[in-house]
């Protein structure tokens, strides 16, 4: 870098990327400056990323690299960004994925700071979810039905006037 | 399998805002799950027509707020207390009919033969609104059909930071109007 600050990333700045594994990765500057990608980046040439492993990262990076010229969001718009449920052609094919490899990407991008990803994962998730029953969630999702019976019982009594909407 | 954490869990839920159906199934899937989705669920409440909202709602009524009611032979039983203070989540609350009130009613087989039925109503309805008052401290937005008695001046007193209000009496709006600094909407359908 020549002037040492991590805000005037040219087009043809590249840096390297270390996942928690060792896996090296390339990428254009702007990534790195654009999303808070690199908390303990110093501006040199590469930087480590822990808790992310090269799989992961490498469709991290895929995603962060096709979007690279998304017009920036409003911090504060959090609402009309969630309302804001159509998700477009490529994000959905980027996204279907295996159901782990999913959950690994909203980790990553939550760890990252990767807002807009992140949203997108828990959207895609969401849709998933969507007329499902209790049972098929759990299965969807593997998890474990903690709930005593009695437990079980009492809940659906006290929410069920949520299924008469 | 990956466990989310509960901040992720969120995000995830939060997309079902409205979709009361998806919220009511995950919260049914475990206790992670429960904890996460009961404050999205209950975050916007319509308790006009819907009898069996109603009949939480009145579970989570105390002995004081209960014992107004059974001058009317509204009974409840000792251990039907609530899993969750469900109100307490509500930043939107509306009341603006009688109807579920009154679904409840006939769903029960409370003996009310003798007193009138606009009387047990009006009673039910405060009972809730004393409620709402008491385990509440973030409602934004308050709509409430029909009168609210001594009751306006508590609400408007408690929930100063409201910023919409919808209310049929003109005495309330007058208050409304000199207590809150906040309010940027209200409703004038008198």
């Amino acid at each position: 870098m020549d002037n040492g600050t991590s805000n005037s990333a040219s087009e043809n700045e590249t840096i390297t990327l270390k996942s928690c594994d060792g896996i090296e990765f390339h990428i254009d500057a702007r990534i790195a400056n654009r999303y808070t990608l690199l908390n303990n980046w110093n501006g040199g040439e590469s930087a480590c990323i822990p808790n992310v492993n090269g799989k992961v990262l490498e469709k991290v990076l895929e995603w962060c690299e096709h979007h690279i010229n998304d017009p920036q969001l409003n911090c504060g718009d959090d609402d009309s960004r969630r309302r804001n449920t159509i998700i477009e052609e490529w994000d959905e094919n980027f996204l279907s994925c295996d159901q782990d490899m999913l959950f690994e990407i909203i980790l990553a991008a939550n760890y990252l700071e990767i807002k807009p990803l992140l949203d997108l994962g828990c959207k895609t998730v969401a849709n998933m979810m969507k007329s499902k029953s209790p049972e098929e969630i759990r299965s969807a999702f593997n998890i474990d039905n903690d709930y005593t019976p009695e437990e079980e019982e009492q809940f659906r009594k006290e929410n069920e006037w949520a299924e008469d909407y | 399998m990956i466990t989310l954490p509960n901040e992720c869990l969120f995000e995830i839920l939060n997309n079902l805002k409205g979709y009361r159906k998806s919220l009511f199934s995950c919260l049914l899937t475990n206790r992670q799950w429960c904890r996460t989705a009961v404050p999205i669920l209950w975050n916007d409440l319509d308790i006009s027509t819907n009898s069996k909202l109603v009949r939480t709602c009145l579970l989570v009524l105390n002995a004081e707020e209960r014992a107004q009611l059974i001058q009317f032979n509204i009974i409840f039983t000792n251990d039907s207390k609530p899993l969750f203070e469900y109100v307490s989540y509500a930043t939107t609350i509306k009341i603006n009919s009688d109807y579920g009130i009154k679904n409840w009613l006939s769903n029960e087989s409370n003996c009310l033969s003798h007193c009138s039925l606009v009387n047990v109503i009006q009673a039910i309805k405060c009972s809730l609104i004393v409620m709402i008052l008491r385990t509440n401290e973030k409602l934004k937005s308050l709509s409430i059909y029909g009168k609210q008695g001594n009751l306006s001046t508590r609400i408007l007193d408690k929930f100063k930071n409201m910023i919409s209000l919808d209310f049929k009496e003109l005495k309330t709006l007058i208050v409304a109007l000199h207590n809150n600094s906040t309010l940027t909407e209200l409703n004038l359908s008198v």
